[in-house]
């Protein structure tokens, strides 16, 4: 848990602050977004954000109580910067309760499922519900199914994955936390989807 | 008690603590610092504690021991100890009793049939019977704690709200048969009987507010030595006899209905048991799943936790969860049973969880966790009256307190601190039997990295800053004695004040999830309308909050006001709403109001106090900044100055180097001029050389040229002479030069030149004298 960013973005203070609900923009080259991981428990959201960060996978992680917090900055092709500060929730559906404390103000939510339970796929629509009616009405939300590298255990199909991200204008992205398979892609791929500031 | 069946080798594995636990890489060297002072601390305490307990005995045992118990506790707690050296004062007593030390230190897997043995002893109601299966199972199922604890646990236990319809419920199931339990493999079935629990639990539940509605000021009975118990407590509970001490905290034995666990753990219908002997517990599918889900990620990779580690938490959880499903499983829990199956055998470990999370933690782990968003709520209040810099700061980061803290209090600490600190916070939550700790390690925890976090500058390093530094709070002892005598004036009393505040906000929220859709339309969310209802309209005024947040205030209160209401009287709890109708109970109504409003007063004053110390502290602290700002400005100056300086010193340098180019030119010309004289003198001298010589020349060429003239006048007066010779005779005076020298030079004329020469050097030295002839003869001439 007590980890920072690899790449502490020392440039990016003064405004964070002042605009905290919508995801904290520093100027238009170096973005800082809140995002938030959503999900069934067990589906890999916490291997999901220690392999973006840390780049390993422990295959047994600990159970999340209540939320944790990291950070990790990436950088874009054309030199701009995004510092994610993600925040992981923990999955048990009475925690849901809390999640409204999380998924507040962020600018950005991962609805996370595992490509082999089609119950965490429903628990995951419930979620992409719960963000369009409570969350911010800018949020960028990509659909993720994970354990891709489980295939042949797959029950969710990916055309289904597909279909309903295009459905609710979601961005949608099957990964594996353990053999790192599109992990950093997903996040570039948000990071391309954020709303820029336009130069003025 | 799993910690204890593990050998010493694997715990001496270098990346773990002294629990098995592995510690982070980044803290491993500040772990090693402390172990000694841990070490250092332990066999302090333990002494301490030895001594107490001793004590404790003896002032007891004129009516609840008897003799041979004195001698035991000694013997019981060097037994424990694994320390070599204490081993000496346990003597021969080891003989008295060997069952219940085995007991005791949990050494043994095998139960032997000590628990009938102690019967006699132990002044307690219910007598422990064993149970017949018990015996062929491998996992110590359960265990008595040892005697020298009684008085402790007799004192504690009185809190212990024990539910009545336990027993009821036991003589229901009659099964003595603790199934063997291995890995639940069938995802599928259950979850049938659900309703038949519930109603069960339903009774369990309504009972059960009867029972704490009466005993929720429970009367402390006397104890003389609470006191000096609770200091040392503060100062640690010892590892070894920890499992046992906290037993006796959360009063165990009263709580232990016989069989109740077993009976939780068999299958409801034996019959139906055909070949499912897996699908067991009737235990709804979502809880079962969930746990199977956890019991790999608790405590990864430790050494105590391997596969039968895991059935015995398994175990636990399913029972706990078929115990009370009004919590049912929450995960969390699973840490919490880990860590009570590495300190005590497992059916203890049930009754001890029990404990902790059905009276502690009341509602905290609950399906709507209402009581864990109250906490938040109060805290965050706390929060804002005891670090008002600190809030200020996260609000203006946009960090929310919750965001922090919640983890914190759910987790209560487990992964969250070291080791020894979680342990240490545990000793004394276990003895209070409340939630205040909690609140205290937080403030503490805040108090401690308050003053770090305050200078971050970014919501994402603010709350890492606030991960890692907790995750370092290796000092225990400092924080165990900050939590406790920092924060003296955070009672239950006052929590129980502030959660009733804040209840019915969290009340109404969970409503209106639990209707499906929420009426909070606000973008702002939740949590800021909870926040609303944490202040009363006339607070409203006094905080020092801009217009629009009191705006914002008011309309939510308005907007909820009715719902609000009708919520509060659905909760029978809540005595202040419902009408009184009693003159009697208005009386006591008014008290408890009248109380309250003292209470009230005495911590207006205490904020008043708190926010004078703030003022002077701000006060300070802005004397500090002038200060600062003036010490910043002479370095500046400094700064300037030097680099005038630096400047100076650049110009000098080249001026320097000019003059010292010039003064090289100089010397080069100088020697150019050196070389040049000389090369004159030479010259001169050369020439002054040559003209001497031309001088001697023309000399001698002078005298050649008289002598020349004198040879040709002689020459002349010779042939004069010669003719006159033969003429006629000549004057005398020309006779008299007529010599036989005369003769060479007749010869030749080059040859007279010669002998002149010659003549002439002769006669320099005698040149004062007589005049050389030539001269003499010269002018003559
Ligand atoms: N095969 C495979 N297993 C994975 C993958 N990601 C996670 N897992 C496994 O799934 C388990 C659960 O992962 P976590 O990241 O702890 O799940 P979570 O979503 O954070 O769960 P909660 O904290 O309970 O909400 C881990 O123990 C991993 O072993 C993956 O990409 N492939
Ligand atoms: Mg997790």
């Amino acid at each position: 848990m007590g980890c920072s960013s690899s790449v502490p973005d020392r440039s990016a203070g003064r405004i964070g602050g002042i605009n905290p609900d919508n995801g904290g923009v520093v100027d238009a080259k170096n973005l800082k977004v809140k995002l938030v991981l959503l999900g069934d428990s067990g589906v890999g959201k916490s291997c999901i954000v220690l392999r973006f960060v840390r780049g390993q996978f422990d295959p047994t992680s600990k159970v999340t109580v209540g939320a944790s917090f990291l950070s990790q900055t990436i950088a874009l092709q054309d030199s701009s910067t995004v510092k994610f500060e993600i925040w992981d929730t923990a999955g048990q559906e009475r925690y849901a309760a809390l999640a409204p404390l999380y998924y507040r103000g962020a600018a950005v939510a991962v609805v996370v499922y595992d490509i082999t339970s089609p119950e965490s796929f429903s628990k995951a629509q419930y979620w992409v519900k719960e963000l369009q009616k409570h969350g911010s009405p800018d949020i960028v939300m990509a659909l993720v199914g994970n354990k891709a590298d489980l295939h042949e255990r797959r029950e969710v199909p990916a055309q289904d994955g597909i279909d309903y991200a295009e459905k609710n204008g979601m961005f949608f992205i099957e990964t594996s936390a353990k053999t790192a398979d599109n992990i950093n892609q997903l996040f570039e791929e948000i990071a391309k989807r954020l709303p820029r500031p336009s130069p003025s | 008690m799993l910690l204890s069946l593990l050998s010493k080798r694997s715990l001496n594995d270098d990346s773990r603590d002294a629990y098995g636990f592995t510690v982070r890489p980044q803290h491993i060297h500040r772990y090693r610092e402390y172990a000694n002072i841990y070490k250092e601390e332990e066999e302090e305490r333990l002494q301490k504690w030895k001594t107490f307990l001793e004590q404790q005995v003896g002032s007891t045992s004129a009516h609840e021991f008897n003799e041979a118990n004195t001698r035991d506790v000694v013997s019981e707690v060097t037994k424990q100890s694994n320390d070599p050296a204490e081993t000496v004062s346990g003597e021969s007593d080891d003989s008295n009793e060997p069952a219940r030390n085995e007991t005791v230190s949990g050494e043994s897997e095998k139960r032997s049939d000590n628990d009938t043995e102690e019967e006699g002893i132990i002044p307690n109601k219910e007598a422990p019977v064993t149970t017949q299966h018990a015996k062929s199972l491998e996992v110590q199922t359960w265990a008595k704690i040892s005697p020298s604890l009684d008085s402790i646990e007799q004192m504690l236990s009185t809190r212990v709200k024990k539910r009545k319809n336990m027993e009821g419920k036991t003589v229901k199931h009659g099964h003595n048969d603790l199934p063997a339990i291995d890995e639940a493999k069938s995802e599928s079935e259950d979850a049938d009987d659900d309703d038949d629990d519930k109603d069960e639990m339903d009774s369990v539940n309504a009972s059960e507010v009867e029972i704490s509605a009466s005993d929720k000021m429970y009367p402390e009975p006397f104890f003389p030595r609470r006191e000096e118990l609770e200091f040392l407590v503060r100062g640690g509970v010892p590892k070894e006899l920890r499992g046992e001490v906290w037993q006796a905290f959360v009063g165990v034995r009263t709580r232990r209905v016989e069989t109740y666990y077993q009976d939780l753990l068999a299958t409801k219908d034996d019959d139906a048991s055909g070949g499912q002997e897996h699908d067991k517990y009737d235990l709804p599918e979502k809880w079962r799943k969930q746990i199977e889900k956890d019991l790999p990620r608790t405590f990864p990779g430790h050494p105590a936790l391997n596969e039968k580690g895991r059935n015995s938490l398994r175990r636990v959880l399913s029972a706990y969860a078929r115990h009370n499903p009004s919590v049912g499983y929450c995960q969390a829990m699973n840490f919490f049973a880990g860590l009570l199956l590495l300190m005590m055998p497992e059916e203890n470990a049930f009754w001890t969880l029990v404990g902790i999370i059905d009276d502690y933690f009341e509602d905290y782990f609950s399906q709507e966790m209402i009581e864990s968003q109250v906490d938040q709520l109060v805290f965050e209040d706390l929060m804002r009256e005891r670090f008002p810099k600190l809030v200020n700061h996260l609000d203006y980061l946009g960090v929310e307190v919750a965001w922090i803290c919640g983890p914190w209090f759910l987790s209560i600490f487990v992964n969250m601190l070291p080791w020894e600190s979680v342990l240490r916070v545990w000793d004394v939550i276990l003895f209070e039997g409340n939630r205040v700790m909690l609140f205290r390690t937080a403030l503490a925890l805040m108090d401690l990295y308050g003053p770090a976090v305050v200078t971050t500058k970014d919501a994402g390093d603010a709350i890492t800053l606030f991960q890692t530094l907790a995750g370092s709070t290796f000092d225990s002892s400092q924080l165990v004695l900050t939590a406790c005598m920092g924060f003296l004036t955070i009672t239950e009393d006052r929590l129980q004040e502030l959660r009733e505040k804040h209840r019915p906000a969290i009340l109404a929220a969970a409503e209106e999830r639990a209707k499906g859709g929420r009426v909070f339309k606000d973008p702002k969310g939740l949590a800021t309308k909870l926040y609303s209802f944490k202040h009363d309209p006339e607070s409203i005024v006094k905080e020092n909050k801009t217009e629009t947040d009191k705006i914002d205030k008011m309309t939510n209160l308005d907007s909820h006001g009715a719902n609000l209401d009708e919520i509060l009287n659905g909760i029978t709890v809540d005595s202040e709403v419902d009408s009184l109708p009693d003159l009697q109970e208005q009386v006591v109504w008014l008290k408890v109001e009248l109380c309250s409003l003292l209470e009230e007063k005495r911590s207006a004053v205490l904020r008043a106090e708190e926010l004078e110390a703030a003022l002077m502290e701000m006060v300070t602290e802005d004397n500090r900044r002038e200060l600062t700002a003036r010490v910043e400005q002479l370095e500046q100056e400094v700064a300037e100055l030097r680099q005038a300086l630096a400047d100076k010193r650049e110009g000098e340098k080249a001026m320097l180097q000019v003059l010292m180019k010039v003064e090289q030119e100089q010397r080069v010309t100088e020697e150019a001029r050196r070389f040049a004289e000389q090369d004159a003198a030479a010259q001169r001298y050369t020439v002054h050389i040559l003209e001497e010589k031309y001088e001697k020349a023309t000399a001698s060429l002078t005298q050649l040229e008289k002598r020349a003239v004198m040879a040709e006048s002689m020459l002349e007066a010779t042939l004069q002479y010669e003719s006159g010779q033969s003429k006629a005779l000549s004057s005398p005076r020309l006779g008299r030069l007529e010599s036989p020298r005369d003769m060479p030079i007749k010869k030749t004329g080059l040859l007279s030149f010669g002998l002149g020469w010659r003549d002439k050097n002769k006669g320099k030295p005698s040149n004062d004298g007589a005049p050389p002839d030539a001269e003499t003869n010269g002018p003559q001439q």
